[in-house]
């Protein structure tokens, strides 16, 4: 009997717990998982509009030919090589640096190095837009220092365009970077480094023996954040060279939103894309840990 | 158990609550929609299409007073991006009476949605209305679309850059492609402006070129592309790579670059559509220097004519409850009221394509600005000779492919090489 009521209590228990957890298990079901295996039926599909039939793996196919697919899955790829190593070194650097303890006005520099972060994705991109066209402010003063001769193409040139997309997203991503390592710095105790001077190790040697490997869980977690980031970049090339020249500096999401919104939309080969994109997420975070080797990172 | 459930109803109730939350906020029409006594219409461009829609409005409102007509404005892609969401969705909730939608991108709507839109046939009368627009909008002898707009094309040109140069507006009248890039490096010689501003990722001018020889990106189905041995398609990208090698192109990156490279008197001419007039008489200081002539045409065409379009868009009426309402409002303002088409020249400059129109007074007026050219008869009588084409549902799916292939074509890559990748690169794309 008294076993029975026990039981009782332990299952009533149970019960209260998991429907306060049920509330959010639904809504994650009703908001994420559903429109996700939605969407992966999605890709199984092809048609204009609403007339959408089933084709079974012909739109996983057709993307391996899709030569516009293979072009701006090279030119995120590019962004991702070139803009996420540079971001983060730059990141990690100014944080050491601004982790200083004799330098002034420290909370002024943390501030204007964070404050790209907090304006909006679109506002800046116009922003650059100008900063960087042929009459813009940054061809203005490049010309009037005589560092070059004639405008440079930043928004029109394919190679230029590449690099104008790449400045601007280390302008706006770095801050945020730093403030993850610069929370983590604070948690490294002084007296390890008090040590290693003692024991004669330089500034240098002091970084990469002591900062980098207490600092690599946010490391990798910033560096799996930007990949991720980086493969859905779309709101920068969209407003500063909407992909522009020709498809020189397209990403995948603008294809997507190029193939739901721009073309008669085929909803099933965008959800098709964007599936690649989750398949390389998950290829890359994976690559990242085991690249880290730490399994608690 | 009791509990379970009583949780359970608790948290759906919360989620139908979000749901019903989300829906009063997204759609602000969404409960006006089924009163009929109200319709609302979305456009882009409040100096043009807006502006031609509250003359339409005020119009109306005299003899129906009953009906009110909320128009909004909104980005011509936001108004593209919603319409796709809402229609694939199957709801109509938060979805307009009336939209505007470009020619270029009519078919692929009309298409990809087949009971969205509502049959605009007896509201209006095709026939009264230029050829060229009801190919675009209409599906199997329906019309859907009221035609707007005249996307008819000009060449508008500096006179006083010009006679530096030692022309006359007159060496202008009927030339071609060639003598028009042969004029330019004299203007270019002898007055240090360029000739024509381009954006590389607008091939607007290609279209141009190709329409006034009857030819198209796609084949008469509409469906399937035509590039690889489009012979008007070939020369215009000749043409296109003959200009950049002139020397005689400033390069823009977007639409506001584009008006102040001529407002600011640093480029000469522009061959585009009759739209862009406002723009060009926004810098009054250029008034009297400036004049339109007819198109040039493709050197070696000999179906090339002197006409051509370049955007313009229609008037449609989606499947939503006030959609007799809608029709109704089109079919007496925009679709016969022949003393509306004259106010939309003279208070908009806005030139449509209603065929009786053309008779009225305010298309015989002489433009100042342009040394008193008359440039509405000019242009009424160019949007009668253009060739009529099917736009097809793929123009800017095939035109993203053109775009990057002209790219090739200018690094050295031969015609018929880049002819042959597109046509390849455009059958897997549109199938």
């Amino acid at each position: 009997m008294r076993e029975a009521k026990a039981l009782n209590i332990k299952a009533r228990t149970n019960v209260i717990s998991w429907s306060f957890i049920s509330v959010a298990v639904i809504m994650i079901c009703a908001f994420y998982f559903y429109p996700m295996i939605q969407a992966l039926i999605m890709s199984f599909q092809s048609g204009t509009g609403t007339n959408l039939s089933f084709v079974g793996a012909d739109n996983y196919t057709r993307l391996l030919t899709d030569s516009t697919f293979m072009t701006t899955l090279k030119n995120t790829f590019l962004y991702l090589i070139i803009q996420v190593p540079i971001m983060i070194i730059l990141a990690l650097f100014i944080s050491v640096l601004l982790n200083d303890k004799d330098l002034k006005l420290k909370g002024f520099y943390r501030t204007a190095i964070f404050l790209p972060a907090v304006t909006s994705l679109v506002a800046y991109s116009v922003i650059f837009k100008y900063l960087f066209g042929a009459d813009g402010l940054i061809n203005a003063m490049l010309l009037k220092l005589h560092l070059i001769a004639a405008p440079i193409q930043w928004i029109t040139d394919p190679f230029w365009a590449k690099i104008t997309i790449i400045i601007a997203i280390t302008w706006r991503w770095t801050g945020y970077n730093m403030i993850f390592y610069l929370s983590a710095l604070q948690n490294i105790d002084n007296s390890i480094y008090e040590a290693a001077r003692i024991d004669g190790a330089s500034a240098f040697t002091q970084f990469t023996k002591i900062t980098v490997p207490l600092l690599k869980p946010i490391i990798l977690f910033t560096s799996i954040t930007s990949t991720i980031g980086t493969l859905q970049l779309f709101d920068e090339v969209m407003n500063i060279t909407r992909g522009g020249p020709g498809n020189a500096t397209m990403t995948l999401s603008q294809y997507i939103y190029n193939l739901s919104f721009k073309y008669t939309p085929d909803f099933g080969y965008a959800a098709t894309v964007s599936y690649a994109i989750v398949i390389l997420i998950v290829i890359f975070s994976i690559l990242q840990f085991k690249l880290a080797g730490d399994k608690n990172g | 158990m009791k509990k379970i459930i009583a949780l359970l109803l608790a948290s759906i109730m919360i989620l139908s609550a979000c749901g019903a939350n989300t829906d009063t906020g997204n759609g602000d029409n969404a409960g006006e929609a089924a009163d009929t006594s109200k319709i609302t219409i979305w456009a882009w461009d409040p100096n043009f299409n807006i502006k031609a829609m509250n003359l339409a409005k005020d119009v109306y409102a005299a003899d129906h007073p009953d009906l009110t007509v909320d128009i909004i404005e909104n980005a011509q892609n936001d108004i593209v991006q919603k319409l796709n969401t809402g229609l694939s969705s199957g709801t109509t909730k938060g979805l307009p009476n009336i939209v505007l939608i470009e020619d270029y991108r009519a078919q692929s709507f009309l298409q990809a949605y087949p009971d969205a839109f509502y049959p605009l046939t007896e509201s209006f009368k095709a026939s009264d209305f230029a050829d060229y627009k009801i190919g675009p909008t209409s599906v199997d002898g329906k019309n859907y679309g009221l035609p707007f707009d005249s996307g008819v094309t000009g060449l508008y040109v500096r006179t006083d850059y010009l006679e530096q140069a030692g022309y006359k507006i007159e060496d202008l009248q009927d030339i071609t492609w060639d003598k028009y890039i042969e004029i330019g490096k004299a203007v270019k010689e002898k007055t240090g402006k360029d000739w024509i501003s381009l954006d590389p990722n607008d091939m607007g001018i290609l279209r141009v070129m190709i329409q006034s020889a009857g030819s198209w990106y796609l084949n008469e189905d509409g469906k399937t592309a035509n590039l690889e041995g489009n012979a008007a398609l070939k020369e215009a990208f000749e043409t296109y790579k003959k200009m950049m090698e002139a020397n005689i192109v400033k390069i823009h990156a977007d639409w506001s670059q584009f008006v102040a490279n001529y407002n600011s008197g640093d480029v000469a001419s522009v061959p585009t559509g009759n739209w862009f007039t406002p723009s060009i008489t926004a810098a009054a200081d250029q008034a009297g220097k400036w004049a339109i002539a007819p198109l040039p045409k493709l050197t070696n065409n000999p179906e090339s004519v002197h006409a051509s379009s370049l955007g313009g868009s229609s008037w449609y009426v989606l499947n939503v409850p006030g959609k007799e309402k809608a029709a109704e409002f089109l079919g007496a303002t925009l679709g016969s009221n022949v003393d509306l088409y004259q106010k939309l020249i003279t208070d908009v400059g806005a030139i449509g394509t209603y065929k009786p129109a053309a008779e009225g007074e305010a298309y015989k007026a002489p433009n100042e600005f342009f040394g008193g050219q008359e440039i509405v008869a000019d242009f009424a009588k160019w949007t009668a000779e253009i060739p009529n084409v099917n736009y097809g549902m793929h123009t800017y799916a095939v035109e993203d492919i053109i775009i990057v292939e002209m790219q090739n074509y200018l690094n050295g890559k031969g015609i018929d090489q880049v002819l042959t990748d597109a046509q390849k690169q455009a059958d897997a794309q549109i199938k």
